[in-house]
């Protein structure tokens, strides 16, 4: 579905040329679910935009859909949809329904298929007590379930999503996000998901590419990231006195009071192990096990760390 | 095919129209406060040349008649063109508007154009109509279907003009992303020079507004015909025969600019 191969960009700047993406290969399959992830500045946007026909490259090769994106720019808009989180596809000052009107006649969707697809989107998203709103004038959490559901409208085989869920409270990230699972189920649309909610993309994505410095830096599972990265736990300790403690086979990274806070290394020392030392020379209160989060494991990637 | 498309880009003006239409006493206000503003100049310029009787040979209802022709034009160019002007247009290039249209199954200048259609700029034109009436009655004209045709002629083509200007200048945009001044000088300057009869200017100035920039050959030589005058030496009557073409070549080449701009944008060009 998308191909990009030693993809280059470079800006033209008066401090001289800055290269925002500087040799990226990637593959993605029909129907993937890809999350897109790097630090700002770190040339997502700018590989997006060389995907979706707004940038030209300056080396390497992209297709998608089949086609050359800035030569073939009007036929791949036709089986593309593009969610920017931060700006509105809408008509701003019209009813929301005059919107899909507008889609259906400009992506030239026949009228019966439109009104079923509507019906459809309606009702997953929850729309219909909203069609008659002005767009200005809904909710960010309604505008964006709108903005998905215009987006989709024209059944695009791949769609781009910047920063879907931004800004949104927990419950309009929970609909935004079944919405896209099923859409990516039911329609096999392809989707890539750039954001830095890495949230996002554990709950969706079955893989994941890591870009910094314009640079491929991680592409593969969620899990494949996990297991490579996080092979350090943390056992939090909740003493019933405030004593000094020391357990042979894990670091103190912490100390608040009367809890404490290990790391251990997963291949040297278990769980079980540990507990049971610290069970036979302390009184504990509680106990809890932390396995390493995906955000954490992703800003040391940012920082430069190799796997161990 | 073409028709089709004409129809998406028909539909899209309309939903911008309809969008101005809900705050209906804002929409009547703006057009009002739009034409009023051509009301105002005219009687002024009017005040002005009554005092000195005649500019260039030319009686002050003729020169008015000038006046009008290019206030019509340049708001007809406006209804469709506003969105090109330098400050907007750089405006929907920082905030990332402009990348969205990229990603419209539309061509930019199509969706830009239909998309930014300003009505308040009808007022303006239908004053600057208004104004040629007035001073073509006060003129004495005697109205025929071709001295019609001519007024119409001129009014279209001097739209052309402005609308090539800016077309070229929103190519421009592209490269600097910033504002042009130069460009107001042409629109505006371009558009004052040829509400005067040309006559009174100098060659130099008369070659640029007559043949490279040419909103003064698209005003000036209608208006000739409109008041049954004969033209200074090289300006003959007949030019009006050229007006459309050279006005459609003004407005193709500035199609080419926007289109180069465009090609700089997406990073093709340069």
């Amino acid at each position: 579905m998308i191909e990009v191969e030693g993809l280059r960009k470079v800006f033209r700047t008066r401090r001289g040329p800055v290269e925002a993406v500087a040799g990226i290969d990637f593959r993605v399959g029909a129907g993937e679910f890809v999350g897109y992830a790097g630090p700002n500045g770190a040339g997502k946007s700018t590989t997006v935009k060389m995907m979706s026909g707004i940038l030209l490259p300056s080396a390497g090769r992209v297709e998608v859909c089949g086609l050359v994106p800035y030569r073939e720019r009007k036929r791949l808009a036709r089986r593309m949809g593009v969610v920017f989180g931060q700006r509105t596809q809408l008509w701003w000052d019209l009813p929301l329904e005059e919107s899909f009107e507008l889609v259906g006649h400009l992506y030239r969707i026949p009228a019966a298929e439109r009104a079923r697809r509507l019906r459809r989107l309606e009702e997953v998203l929850a729309l219909g007590p909203l069609l008659e709103v002005p767009v200005r004038s809904l909710s960010l959490g309604q505008r964006m379930r709108a903005e998905l559901a215009a987006a989709v409208l024209p059944a695009p085989q791949v769609l781009f999503l910047d920063e879907p869920t931004i800004g949104l409270d927990v419950e309009a990230k929970a609909a935004v996000r079944d919405f896209l699972r099923e859409l990516n189920r039911t329609e096999g649309t392809t989707v890539i998901l750039t954001t830095h909610d890495l949230d996002d993309i554990t709950r969706l994505c079955s893989r994941l590419i890591i870009i910094d410095h314009g640079r491929l830096i991680y592409d593969g599972t969620v899990e494949a990231l996990r297991t490579a990265y996080g092979t350090t736990r943390v056992l939090v300790v909740d003493l019933v006195e405030d004593e000094p403690l020391e357990l042979a086979g894990a670091v103190p990274v912490r100390a608040e009071g009367r809890r404490r806070w290990f790391q251990f290394a997963r291949d040297e020392v278990s769980a079980a192990e540990l507990i049971a030392r610290l069970l036979a020379t302390n009184e504990v209160a509680d106990l809890t096990l932390e396995e390493p989060d995906i955000e954490d494991i992703v800003r040391r990637i940012y920082r430069g760390e190799t796997p161990g | 095919m073409v028709a089709e498309a004409l129809g998406v880009y028909l539909r899209l003006a309309a939903a911008t129209v309809r969008a101005t239409t809900r705050r209906p006493a804002y929409l009547v206000v703006r057009t009002v406060a739009a034409a009023l503003i051509v009301v105002l100049e005219v009687a002024g310029v009017a005040l002005l040349l009554d005092r000195f009787g005649s500019v260039g040979g030319w009686r002050p209802a003729e020169v008015l008649l000038l006046f009008g022709m290019a206030f019509a034009g340049q708001g007809l160019a406006l209804v469709f063109g506003n969105s090109l002007e330098a400050e907007k247009l750089s405006e929907l290039v920082r905030r990332g508007t402009f990348d969205q249209v990229l990603t419209r199954p539309a061509s930019p200048l199509g969706w830009v154009v239909a998309s930014y259609v300003d009505t308040r700029f009808v007022g303006r034109m239908l004053a600057g109509a208004g104004a040629v009436v007035w001073a073509a009655d006060r003129a004495g004209v005697a109205w025929t279907a071709g001295r019609a045709g001519l007024a119409v002629l001129a009014v279209t083509c001097a739209a052309a003009v402005v609308f090539g200007i800016l077309l070229a200048a929103a190519g421009f945009t592209f490269v600097t992303v910033q504002g042009s001044e130069a460009v107001n000088v042409l629109v505006y300057g371009g558009l004052y020079l040829a509400s005067y009869p040309l006559q009174i200017y100098g060659s130099a100035l008369r070659f640029l507004f007559v043949w490279l920039v040419p909103v003064g050959l698209a005003i000036y030589v209608p208006a000739l015909g409109v008041l049954g005058r004969t033209g200074p030496p090289g300006l003959p009557g007949w030019l009006a025969w050229l007006v459309a073409p050279v006005a459609g070549a003004f407005l193709a080449a500035g199609g080419l600019a926007w289109r180069a701009g465009i090609r700089h944008y997406v990073g093709t060009g340069s």
